[in-house]
């Protein structure tokens, strides 16, 4: 019961990632902003940035969602990856939201793989924080 | 059913709010500010342009070049439409390149994918995943040569897209293929994108360095001085700054100011600037609001002009002229509801030739969703053809000069990009406004209010915060999907390579390259002698890196081999 308490008044902590060689972050960086700004606790790992990598600090930061943003096609390489990393690393109640320049007949795809959502280029703000608090498991 | 039933039946159909509709009908724009937050007059009259002004303006082709840089324009000759092209293998871009030539483009246009413009080789672990996803790999000659096979260099005029540190041995390895088929370099026409300052911004930053950056672009501006002279060494790229979120004005000024460190570094060097200076040109991007981009092109033509005449001494016409292509806005276009964006680009096309653009690229309307598919790629160049042959814009040079407004917006955007140049000023320069990151605070500050006036429909975009449909489930004409089986092969090759050249010869060069890198010589000559004989684009910008005491590896993960 005060574990459920705690976890409410707790703010929701994200962490968003560029994954693989891809550098262009000009939207990492600006959802990491308007999340701050909707009250929540963001963490960006930055560029060049391997799946493990990303795990690592999910655990370590003890996040409720993990955001991978891709821009160059590398979300069908990646993504099944990541999944496979956060079972081996039971975090089943972490929430898996994907950004960036996706084709919508991946959209599917990437849910069968195991990701919660995907945002593509081109999203408002609202839908993406409305999405995040709603279906949060911790 | 009887007549009247079936009108009835017709009625219940599909309701309509009409109060919506009387809302709409007389619906008035919320804003009239230009898209980069300019305030414009409801009206301009002559009272806006006295006649005294127009001595500030000139004809097409006289000082200050406002008004375009030719008096003929395109009279003389149609924009080069030059679609751009990266994907998959060497072999894959090729083969795309010469359908669009098949098609109608007059121009060759080549894009590095990220391995290449990181300086890496397609066989480096990091790059292995990301080989020909967003452009071409060239990691040695025999790339260049399959990317180049049986197409006549003496011919085409070749647009080679490495806008990094790398463009220094992307102009080896083609001057190396073009020794090889034996033409003569100095009647190759061309351009490379080299501007290495600006890439920094575009993700990745630990393979350019900001003083290799302008040490390496200044190598390749030299170099074709001497040995080019019909190559366009640079694109100082405005177009990836704009991409970043900032307005026009601070698209023309940052970009005016990282071309002045590379024209600095050549007169340090001891050139004046009547030397090299008719071969430097720009990238520019055109987004959605025409007006203020044809202005921000025609003060942006009045700047450059002055700049070069007054600041640096520039005599020639030629070193006083704006030159520059146009890339349509891929951060205008979006993913919901797609075929919308070859409107987009179309207005973004015509804004680009009403303020006299020497060569186009429109973007593909699926640009927001994957590299371009064959039928995207072509529609693109469809748009260019439709606007060059069916409407009458070439007619007449800067139809648009004399215009009330337009005069008064390029007054207005030449005032902005000044003030931002000043701006820069206060801040110690250029060179400390990006080593400091002061510019790096500016993006990301620019591209935060960008989405917040989408959010807050301070700006409409349709299809996303007004006229918003069902998300589709499909790319109208497909998605473009990159072949696994040439790029492995590609990867294959490098590694062949790699083990049977000759190694002691492969030393020697490379050798040699970083000892020249080391005195600080211009490094294209020894690059070219090390593309000659199997050295790779990873192994020649580690030994620049080592010798200016970077890491071989901008990822850090391999060491170097010799």
């Amino acid at each position: 019961m005060n574990k459920i308490k705690e976890n409410k008044d707790r703010k929701i902590k994200v962490l968003v990632s560029k994954v693989g060689l891809d550098g262009h972050d000009r939207g990492a960086k600006v959802i990491c902003s308007l999340l701050k700004e909707a009250g929540m606790e963001v963490i960006y790992l930055g560029m060049y940035q391997m799946p493990k990598d990303v795990i690592d600090a999910a655990i370590d930061e003890d996040v409720d969602v993990i955001g991978p943003s891709f821009l160059s096609g590398e979300h069908l390489v990646y993504t099944p990856i990541i999944v496979e990393e956060m079972k081996k690393a039971g975090l089943d109640d972490v929430l898996l939201v994907v950004g960036g320049v996706i084709p919508v007949e991946d959209i599917s795809t990437l849910k069968k793989m195991g990701v919660d959502e995907v945002f593509t280029a081109g999203s408002l703000t609202a839908p993406i924080i409305q999405y995040i608090k709603e279906n949060i498991r911790r | 059913m009887k007549v009247t039933e079936k009108a009835e039946a017709a009625v219940q159909e599909k309701t309509v709010d009409w109060d919506k509709y009387l809302a709409a009908y007389y619906e008035k724009p919320k804003s009239s500010l230009t898209w980069s937050g300019l305030e414009v007059k409801e009206v301009y009259t002559p009272a806006d342009l006295p006649p005294e002004k127009y001595r500030d303006m000139g004809d097409p082709g006289q000082y200050p070049y406002t008004r375009g840089i030719h008096r003929n324009m395109f009279r003389g000759r149609y924009w080069t439409r030059r679609e751009v092209i990266g994907m998959g293998s060497p072999k894959d871009t090729h083969d795309r390149s010469k359908l669009l030539v098949d098609e109608g483009g007059s121009g060759l246009n080549t894009i590095a994918d990220i391995p290449y413009e990181m300086g890496l080789d397609a066989d480096h672990p990091w790059a292995q995943n990301e080989v020909g996803l967003t452009g071409v790999c060239i990691t040695n000659m025999y790339d260049m040569e399959t990317l180049t096979a049986d197409i006549p260099l003496d011919k085409v005029s070749w647009s080679l897209i490495t806008a990094s540190t790398a463009s220094v041995v992307t102009m080896a390895q083609y001057a190396a293929v073009a020794k090889k088929r034996g033409y003569d370099l100095k009647k190759l026409r061309g351009t490379v994108q080299n501007d290495p300052v600006h890439f920094r911004y575009c993700g990745f930053r630990p393979a350019c360095p900001l003083d290799l950056s302008v040490k390496l672009g200044a190598d390749v501006m030299e170099y074709c001085t001497k040995e080019m002279p019909l190559w366009y060494y640079t694109t100082v790229n405005l177009y990836d700054l704009r991409e970043q979120g900032v307005t026009a004005p601070q698209e023309v000024a940052f970009g005016f100011l990282i071309a002045r460190l590379y024209i600095d570094e050549l007169i340090r060097r001891g050139y004046k600037v009547d030397d090299f200076a008719q071969r430097f040109a720009f990238y520019v991007s055109c987004h959605i609001d025409i007006f203020e981009e044809v202005s921000k092109i025609r003060a942006a033509r009045r700047i450059w002009a002055k700049l070069m005449k007054e600041h640096y001494g520039a005599q020639k016409a030629s070193s006083q002229q704006f030159r520059f292509a146009v890339h349509t806005a891929g951060c205008s276009l979006v993913p919901q509801q797609p075929l919308n964006n070859i409107v987009r680009i179309a207005y973004q096309a015509l804004a680009a030739v009403l303020g006299g653009v020497q060569s186009l690229h429109c973007t593909s309307y699926d640009e927001p969703v994957c590299l371009p598919t064959e039928n995207g790629h072509t529609q693109a160049l469809r748009t260019q053809q439709i606007l060059a042959y069916e409407t009458g814009v070439t007619n007449v040079a800067d139809p648009l000069g004399g215009s009330y407004y337009i005069e008064n917006l390029t007054n207005q955007l030449e005032e902005e990009i000044y003030k931002v140049m000043a701006e820069v000023e206060k801040v110690g320069g250029m060179y400390e406004a990006i080593r400091t990151e002061w510019l790096d605070r500016v993006f990301e500050n620019e591209a935060l209010a960008r989405q917040k006036e989408i959010d807050e429909r301070d700006k409409i975009l349709v299809g996303v915060n007004m006229f918003v449909t069902e998300q589709e489930t499909e790319t109208p004409l497909g998605v473009q999907r990159i072949s696994k089986e040439s790029v492995r092969q590609q990867i294959e090759m490098v590694k062949k390579l790699k083990k049977e050249r000759n190694s002691t010869v492969w030393k020697e060069k490379i050798l040699a390259l970083k000892a020249a890198a080391e005195r600080r010589e211009n490094v294209i000559p020894y690059m070219i002698e090390a593309t000659e004989v199997g050295a790779t684009t990873g192994e020649m910008m580690g030994a620049v890196r080592l010798a200016f005491g970077y890491p071989y590896d901008p990822i850090e993960i391999i060491e170097a081999p010799f």
